[in-house]
């Protein structure tokens, strides 16, 4: 029989751990979406000098577990003078990692728009930046949300291993709770299933952004991509 | 890169030209794409380029608007280079934005329309209006509409490029072209992508255009259209100018025999 009172009695430690949780991911992915929009960009400006350390910082980020990252960050970084608190490597951590995955999703979004439509816009005398902000980066988003969406779910699942650096997340707190009452079964239920609320959120959001964009598309096409998210 | 005899601006002409080209030259590795080609155009004059797929006809417009760095030889807009500038005896690349400053009295109008497929059409001619002229969106709007009244295509306004026919496609970037107010328009193919039904659209629009005194280069494949509205043709063939004159000189009594070749499978093809 499940203990829920004791989920009541620990609410002020989940809640803490929750908030911790929400606050790190959040700036953490925040740093992962900018980061990794520069990266593109700089790729895609001046791709003999950008392309090869993008590539091999991507290739790193996908090489190396979030884990290994967070370690690097924390334990290592005051080797060379860094000296993070937990909470900060966890941010950075994410954001670093992230950005590598994000680099690559942009990229792949920039390459989707013909290339036409730019030689079009330098006829035209617009600048390259225009041309970023207004024809490529709004027609790249709406491919992107849906990879982007997963991408960030994947993140918050993966950011339970800030727990191991010491931070007071949701997985560190359902452990503490563990460990002073013995009980394993309910804390972790708890914290799952606000993980699932969280991520619940992420996706609802990733499929209210695409559907919003897909309004301001061709009528056809918005709804070759509804039957598609249909099924 | 260009070659140091070609870093003088072209000699001054009773009617100076508006594009010109000297010895321009362009290799895609080992592929030798144009050769040596000299190329001037003068005000309210309308040139058509012919030639066998292959033959160089769009790189040479692109080479002419700088969208593929030419190789050798030079490019003056209004008698400016384009592309390139002189530093201490040497040619080097200019900025883009150096560029644009030279291209700008220049209009293209490509193949495949180019349209951005995430703007109306309206919003498609308007963009370089308010981007690049600054003008406020009512303004925008307003100059946007007239082009697009002058393609006939006011009422498709609020319609994005994917609910268009290809006709109106292309007559939306002439109109997003032509509302940056262009001195000379280069066409690559404008209806070479269109159904045969929809070529005329496009065609009437550009006769009219012609007919204003629009100085243009026409890369095409429509040798009608270009008998009835070039003032003179040039044909091309493996990156070469092979000849070139009035249309009815050179429609009529072709010198070349590649020109003869040419012309009769367009004739099998075209009459039989």
């Amino acid at each position: 029989m499940l203990d829920i009172a004791l989920i009541w009695e620990m609410r002020d430690l989940i809640l803490q751990g929750l908030w911790n949780t929400l606050w790190i991911c959040l700036l953490g992915c925040l740093l992962a979406l900018s980061l990794g929009l520069v990266l593109a960009a700089l790729r895609l400006a001046n791709p003999r000098l950008f392309s090869y350390p993008v590539a091999c910082y991507v290739e790193i980020c996908r090489g190396i577990p979030l884990l290994i990252l967070l370690f690097l960050l924390y334990y290592g970084g005051p080797s060379i003078g860094l000296t993070l608190s937990a909470s900060v490597a966890g941010v950075v951590g994410i954001g670093l990692y992230g950005a590598g995955y994000f680099a690559e999703i942009y990229r792949g979004g920039f390459k989707s728009i013909p290339k036409g439509q730019l030689e079009a816009a330098r006829m035209l005398g617009i600048s390259p930046w225009h041309a970023l902000v207004r024809i490529q980066i709004p027609q790249m988003a709406r491919l992107i949300v849906p990879p982007s969406t997963n991408q960030l779910i994947i993140l918050v699942k993966e950011s339970a291993l800030i727990s191991i650096i010491s931070v007071d997340d949701l997985t560190k707190n359902a452990t503490t709770i563990v460990n002073q009452t013995f009980q394993v079964i309910e804390p972790y239920l708890a914290v799952a299933l606000l993980y699932w609320l969280m991520i619940e959120l992420v996706a609802r959001g990733g499929y209210a952004l695409e559907k919003r964009l897909a309004n301001r598309q061709p009528r056809h096409i918005a709804q070759k991509d509804n039957a598609h998210a249909n099924g | 890169m260009p070659t140091a005899d070609t870093l003088a601006p072209p000699a001054p002409t009773q009617q100076r030209a508006i594009v010109e080209a000297h010895g321009i030259s362009k290799q895609f590795g080992d592929l030798e794409v144009l050769t040596n080609i000299d190329f001037s155009l003068a005000p309210s004059e309308v040139v058509c380029v012919i030639g066998p797929s292959g033959s160089g006809k769009s790189t040479l417009l692109r080479c002419l608007a700088f969208l593929e760095p030419y190789d050798h030889g030079s490019v003056y807009i209004d008698g400016q280079l384009l592309g390139y500038e002189d530093r201490s005896g040497q040619r080097v690349r200019t900025s883009e934005k150096r560029v644009d400053e030279v291209r700008a009295p220049v209009g293209m109008v490509f193949q495949h329309f180019h349209l951005w497929p995430h703007r109306t059409a309206l919003e498609n001619v308007t963009e370089a209006l308010r981007l690049v002229n600054g003008l406020s969106r009512r303004q925008a709007d307003t100059e946007g509409i007239a082009m697009l009244e002058q393609v006939g295509l006011a009422d498709r306004a609020g319609h994005f490029p994917e609910s268009l026919s290809g006709g109106q496609k292309q007559r939306v970037a002439i109109a997003r072209a032509l509302a940056m107010k262009p001195r000379v328009m280069f066409f690559d193919e404008p209806t070479s992508a269109l159904d045969p039904e929809l070529v005329g659209e496009v065609l009437d629009v550009m006769k009219k255009l012609a007919a204003d005194g629009m100085t243009m280069v026409i890369v095409t494949h429509e040798m009608g259209f270009a008998a009835k509205v070039a003032d003179r043709v040039i044909f091309m063939d493996q990156g070469r100018v092979v000849e070139s004159g009035p249309p009815a000189t050179l429609f009529r009594q072709p010198k070349s025999e590649r020109l003869q070749q040419f012309l009769n499978t367009w004739r099998e093809r075209h009459i039989d």
